[in-house]
């Protein structure tokens, strides 16, 4: 169990930090891979019905995702992502401080008991890495890939919460992450024949 | 009768499934057209017995109808009856020049049922992570409809929309796995997370419920289109064809504030007052009407224009719900006022914009002369959304300053009206030039049946519940606003 949180306290961190897009890629769907197996590990007595979702997340987030993502990264021939608003430096600063933020918010919560706890902070600080990715990088890609953080932290919260949440819902909430990730690289896609590149910061016709 | 429920959510997906055997263009939407009216059929057939029979539900308690989701599931049909047979004669042009493709075509249609289908099961869930599920799907099926004609701009916008609305929307979740989070572990009843149950369940964590109204007005008002989460919507709203505007604008945004009119309900319930809830929608409204009165004010853009407008509404209608049982009540009759008007506007925009080649408002002069059907809708349409009587809109926003002397919110209703009244002035400043300046001469078209169809229906609703609002209804609005108030 204390694995698998730490790889999710390094992945966040390694995305805060890395500019190659491919390896970020790769990152969040390792990312979405512990979190699908956490409910596995640890955490309450396992049903069939928890089995079949932990391992739709875990082929859909460590499979189709970065299949996808990796194809319109090839159509848009894009290697890294350059300049962010934000530097890799600072990034990794502000994420450092995220987590030890989010560890002693989550304990102050009137939430489950102490075990719960770090899951909850860990998952907090997911999603303060997506929103982090979200505000201050260029490429379209990566605003794709905070997204996904973002949805992989609310995924994490959703497991200690999750015995009220339906099993129909669960699947509903996956299924909408999915088309949300195809139609974002159909959007690149055509961003990128349109404009001949995919730097959404420069998306600025449209104000007022 | 609950019966009902199934079929209005199995027309949609049997339509869309329909449109991979049509290859004709025209056909196309003829058969949108078709699915959308048979869903009113449908409605109308049970009409006769649904004020008697509602609250309903169906599917082990999946599927529910009541005052509220009935009240919005008209306004919803409403738009689409009038967005479909708009789109007739919208398309027509492109279709037979060939700049819309008939895969293009099928691909709108498919969407555009997949709208009807996705808002429909926001409306009809009665679990609240359903109705998630079906608002996010809202937003991945209406992307695509802003890019129907790939143009850069159009392009930007779907982007901007996608990301904003997705990320919006993922909090709105977190607002969702808070109220599973503030329930008891104990209670039995309430482990489905129905809203059924959850507006009658007790013994509420109320910090973190309150929590998760914060984190469900942010997102789902990302949606909504509340300032000042609404950077998306101009764009949006401006670059989609005319047809789509007017269904983002009348519906796609009530249905957002539907999904917070619940979880309202649901804080009401637990803390027994709706002091907390009111005076952030109060906050929330007032911000989304100054803001949009700002933008409006200089303005160059027709749509755009209208698109703030849209912020203006639904910040008036946030506000009607923050004051009590009359608030609640103007806020459901705007709902409807609103989509009217704005249907017929973003009509007469989106064919007039077609007409001058251009949707900017220094372009576009003289529109009585050159299309008169269209002048005459945009006028009217722009007239009834600043509240000139005896159009609808009037009323409902008398009814609005009523119940805020009712609260004593003074300092409230001076706001709204001066933002009222600033745009009241913005609006018509605009809006003259347009319909009498002087304009070059456009080439003779005759207008289509469908849109003189269109224009005259709307127009008469608009002047019809402005003059008169039916007993029944009446007291169908009460119902709806008592359920939002959740105290009952």
């Amino acid at each position: 169990m204390s694995f698998f949180l730490f790889l999710l306290v390094l992945t966040n961190l390694t995305l805060l930090g890395s500019s190659r897009l491919a390896f970020c890629i790769h990152t969040v769907a390792l990312q979405g891979v512990v979190l699908g197996l956490i409910p596995l590990v640890g955490l309450q007595p396992l049903t069939i019905q928890h089995g079949i979702l932990s391992l739709s997340a875990v082929v859909l987030k460590g499979g189709v995702f970065p299949w996808l993502l990796l194809r319109s990264l090839r159509v848009a021939r894009i290697k890294r992502e350059v300049e962010p608003f934000i530097g890799f430096n600072v990034s990794l600063s502000i994420g450092f401080f995220a987590l030890i933020g989010s560890v002693v918010f989550a304990s102050n919560l009137p939430l489950g008991d102490t075990k719960d706890s770090l899951i909850i902070a860990l998952a907090i600080f997911t999603m303060v890495t997506g929103l982090l990715l979200l505000v201050s990088r260029r490429k379209a890609l990566s605003m794709v890939l905070g997204y996904l953080v973002l949805e992989n932290g609310i995924y994490g919260l959703g497991t200690v919460v999750a015995d009220h949440i339906p099993m129909v819902v669960e699947f509903g909430v996956l299924l909408d992450v999915w088309v949300a990730v195809f139609g974002m690289g159909i959007a690149m896609y055509q961003i990128n024949r349109e404009f001949d590149h995919t730097d959404v910061d420069r998306l600025t016709e449209l104000k007022g | 009768m609950s019966s009902l429920l199934i079929l209005l959510f199995c027309i949609p997906p049997v339509g869309i499934s329909l449109t991979f055997f049509v290859h004709r263009g025209r056909i196309l939407f003829l058969l949108s057209l078709g699915v959308v009216l048979l869903d009113v059929v449908c409605l109308l057939i049970g009409a006769g017995g649904l004020p008697g029979c509602l609250p309903m539900q169906t599917a082990g308690g999946w599927f529910y109808l009541d005052a509220l989701s009935a009240w919005h599931l008209l306004v919803m049909l409403l738009v689409f009856t009038t967005g479909s047979v708009f789109a007739l004669g919208y398309f027509r042009d492109d279709l037979v020049t060939g700049r819309l493709a008939v895969t293009a075509a099928r691909r709108y249609n498919q969407l555009w049922l997949g709208s009807l289908w996705t808002m429909t099961l926001t409306l009809l869930a009665n679990n609240i992570g359903l109705m998630w599920v079906g608002m996010e799907a809202t937003t991945l099926v209406t992307a695509f409809l802003i890019s129907v004609y790939p143009k850069p701009v159009a392009i930007e916008a779907m982007w901007k929309y996608l990301i904003i609305c997705s990320v919006g929307i993922a909090f709105a979740f977190i607002g969702i796995l808070l109220v599973a989070a503030s329930l008891p572990t104990t209670g039995e009843g309430s482990q489905q997370l129905f809203w059924t149950q959850l507006s009658t369940a007790g013994g509420y964590n109320l910090l973190l419920l309150k929590a998760a109204f914060l984190f469900s007005l942010l997102g789902f008002g990302t949606k909504a289109g509340l300032a000042p989460m609404h950077t998306w919507l101009p764009d949006a709203h401006s670059q989609a064809p005319g047809p789509v505007s007017a269904m983002f604008s009348g519906f796609m945004l009530n249905a957002a504030l539907y999904c917070i009119m619940r979880h309202g309900a649901i804080v009401n319930h637990a803390l027994g007052s709706d002091q907390f809830t009111s005076r952030l929608y109060i906050l929330f409204g007032l911000i989304s009407i100054v803001v949009s009165a700002a933008f409006i004010l200089y303005q160059r853009d027709i749509k755009r224009l209208l698109a703030y407008s849209s912020v203006e509404h639904l910040g008036i209608i946030t506000l009607g719900l923050g004051l009590g049982p009359a608030g609640c009540f103007a806020s459901l009759l705007h709902t409807l006022n609103h989509s009217m008007g704005k249907s017929l506007s973003f009509f007469a925009a989106g064919r007039l914009g077609q007409l001058y080649g251009s949707h900017e408002i220094r372009r576009i002069r003289g529109a009585i002369h050159s299309a008169p059907l269209w002048g005459i809708a945009l006028a009217v349409g722009l007239l009834a959304l600043v509240g000139v009587a005896p159009f609808s809109i009037f009323i409902s926003e008398y009814v609005l300053v009523r119940a805020a002397i009712d609260r004593q919110a003074g300092v409230v209703l001076v706001i709204f009206l001066l933002g009222i009244s600033v745009i009241f002035v913005a609006v018509l400043r605009h809006l003259m030039p347009m319909i009498w300046g002087e304009g070059k001469t456009l080439p003779e078209k005759s207008c289509s049946t469908s849109a003189v169809i269109v224009v005259i229906s709307l127009l008469g609703l608009l002047l019809f519940f402005g003059l008169y609002l039916p007993l029944p209804i009446q007291g169908f609005l009460s119902r709806a606003a008592a359920l939002i108030g959740g105290l009952s």
